[in-house]
């Protein structure tokens, strides 16, 4: 493993910790995306890894190095600040250059180096500008061509595509993962925004309350969530109380449904994924349609069942209108059933 | 218009009490003193000639230059870590440490310099240490030397407060991005955080500088009458010599040159300001 964070804990004050004991473990080459609600402390995460806050416990490993008691100028970790933190009064390149002359690489090669990052992110002709002169989107990139021309043993990135347009994101994304995978450099970026994440990512962690709820890949994150945080917070689901009454077996609201999976018997909650449910099953449970929107590919449809509603994701083509009767299928591999 | 209306209050104030007596300070500068000493009505420029052309007063005047841009500088150089200080310190404690460290504007200032007797005199705090170490006393007050103390600290609370207002650009956030860019805490000083700083250090030497070339009370209360400055000799001239249009045109002088500084700022790039 590359990076390693090992029962990282931070507290603010008197708060309730930032960090609680979290630990993760990025293979070299890999992008992890820590995905979590505001103040799940994932920023507070990426702030201790780069060293700019000081972990209360725990260690952060790089390479085998121990860098918890380094300070950040000496970790050799480059940061894409989610504001970008441009340094207003240099150029473009003079940004760029910022941290090789602080490693005192000679002027040649600092040159070079500097026309490098600018050209590997498009910007070799707007090496002199002023930040104020470039647009969002060339700041971004001015921003991640500095965090990578010293060469970084890990690049992170804060909410790195936050501040730009929808229209950009995602080509900037593509063109972000597509300078790491080249690089080689191992990646952590901080996000809120799943589609995102799972996007971006080889490796998905779900954060909240200063913890890891999961971490893996998007996929696993997306089909088998581990807790009841994850399957709720990624994704939309539809959640029920229910019973698990023997393996593979839970009622809801008086219904029985088969799972693939359960926890043992006792209370539970149920979550199922829209894209699970089928409406055009022959003797299903009979539901009726409440709303239905209209998405593009798919119709995001709302059934109303004897235990509750739920949402079915449907090919739009399927002719379902608000006030049918349906006739609806849940797979058993599509409840993930949690004890409540 | 309504502006207009709400301001005339202080307009004529303003006119009564500043307007009326540069003018007629202007119109005695334009008189003529005669041997005997006493003013006659004129109307020309010999005061300014006879002053110009004085050799005495050319040194004041250089003196007060020198005094004036020493002291500004030192301010605004000693100010700048009080407000770097001050804007890095927690949010809830900022404004109670900008009020304490401008808070000499609200003493008097002859008491802030009967508080410079008490630290600076012969038996003062700072002798009293050195003849307890076995060293020498030195000569702190009633000289140049006494005189530049005291004015760099009544300049001082001026300039934090221009820092304070010019240093909104330092983003907090740049001396991280240049600590993780492997810069140390020297380097990010000389290289992010002096040049940032610049137009805001360079407001507070034109502010200190002008306010240093008309300072009279330090001058006066801290020079022990071996100390001239301008403003002191426009005082000696009108009250001791009564020389009125000396030191009418002398006043003039000053106002001058203290607003050809201000106007110098003007000309300064529009970023800088």
């Amino acid at each position: 493993m590359h990076l390693l964070l090992e029962r990282l804990s931070k507290r603010f004050g008197r708060n309730p910790p930032a960090v609680d004991r979290l630990s993760l473990a990025v293979p070299r080459g890999a992008i992890l995306a820590l995905l979590g609600p505001s103040g799940c402390g994932k920023t507070t995460t990426l702030r201790l890894i780069a060293g700019l806050e000081r972990a209360d416990e725990g260690r952060v490993r790089v390479g085998g190095r121990d860098l918890t008691d380094l300070p950040p100028e000496r970790r050799n970790i480059g940061v894409v600040f989610q504001s970008y933190a441009l340094f207003p009064h240099l150029s473009a390149a003079g940004n760029v250059a910022f941290g090789l002359e602080a490693r005192g690489v000679p002027r040649g090669e600092r040159s070079r180096r500097v026309a490098e990052a600018l050209a590997m992110v498009g910007l070799a002709d707007l090496a002199q500008r002023k930040p104020r002169q470039l647009s969002g989107g060339q700041q971004q990139r001015v921003a991640l061509a500095r965090a990578l021309a010293i060469r970084p043993e890990v690049l992170l990135l804060d909410e790195p595509l936050s501040a730009l347009d929808a229209q950009l994101r995602d080509g900037v994304r593509e063109e972000i993962r597509a300078l790491q995978r080249r690089l080689g450099t191992t990646a952590v970026f901080v996000t809120h925004d799943q589609a995102e994440a799972l996007a971006l990512a080889d490796l998905v962690a779900v954060m909240n309350e200063g913890r890891v709820e999961q971490c893996g890949t998007p996929e696993e994150i997306f089909e088998t969530p581990a807790t009841p945080f994850v399957a709720g917070f990624v994704g939309r689901s539809s959640r029920f109380i229910g019973v698990v009454e023997a393996p593979g077996q839970v009622r809801i609201g008086g219904i029985a449904l088969a799972a693939a999976a359960t926890p043992p018997p006792g209370p539970a909650q149920v979550f199922i994924r829209p894209h699970h449910v089928r409406l055009d099953a022959e003797g299903g449970l009979p539901g009726r349609v409440v709303t239905r929107a209209y998405e593009g590919a798919t119709a995001l449809v709302q059934v109303d069942l004897p235990f509750g509603p739920l949402l079915a994701a449907v090919p739009a083509g399927l002719p379902v209108r608000p006030g049918d009767v349906v006739g609806v299928a849940i797979s058993p591999e599509a409840l993930r059933v949690f004890p409540a | 218009m309504i502006g207009w209306l709400l301001a005339l209050p202080a307009l004529v104030v303003l006119a009564l009490g500043f307007g009326l007596p540069l003018a007629v300070l202007i119109r005695v500068s334009l008189n003529r003193t005669v041997e005997t000493g006493a003013m006659e009505t004129a109307f020309g420029l010999q005061t300014y000639r006879k002053i110009l052309a004085d050799d005495f007063l050319g040194q004041i005047a250089l003196d007060t230059l020198g005094l004036a841009v020493g002291c500004a500088a030192a301010a605004t150089v000693l100010a700048l870590p009080v407000a770097l200080a001050i804007r890095a310190a927690p949010r809830g404690w900022q404004g109670a440490l900008a009020l304490a460290a401008i808070a000499p504007l609200l003493v008097s200032g002859t008491g802030r310099i009967i508080g410079w007797l008490a630290i600076l005199g012969d038996g003062g705090m700072v002798n009293a240490l050195l003849l307890a170490l076995g060293l020498p006393s030195l000569r702190l007050i009633n000289n140049w030397t006494g005189v530049r103390i005291g004015l760099t600290e009544s300049l001082m609370p001026y300039a934090v407060l221009v820092l304070l207002a010019g240093l909104g650009r330092l983003d907090p956030r740049l001396d991280e991005a240049a600590a993780t860019l492997g810069a140390g805490r020297v380097r990010t000083f000389w290289r992010v955080t002096l040049p940032l700083a610049a137009p805001a250090l360079l407001a507070a030497f034109a502010l200190t500088l002008v306010l240093g070339l008309s300072a009279f009370i330090t001058p006066k209360l801290m020079g022990g009458g071996r100390v001239f400055v301008i403003a002191t000799e426009i005082f000696d001239l009108a009250l001791e010599t009564v020389d009125w249009p000396a030191a009418a045109a002398l006043a003039m002088l000053l106002l001058l040159g203290v607003g050809a500084l201000a106007a110098l700022r003007w000309l300064l790039p529009e970023r800088s300001r």
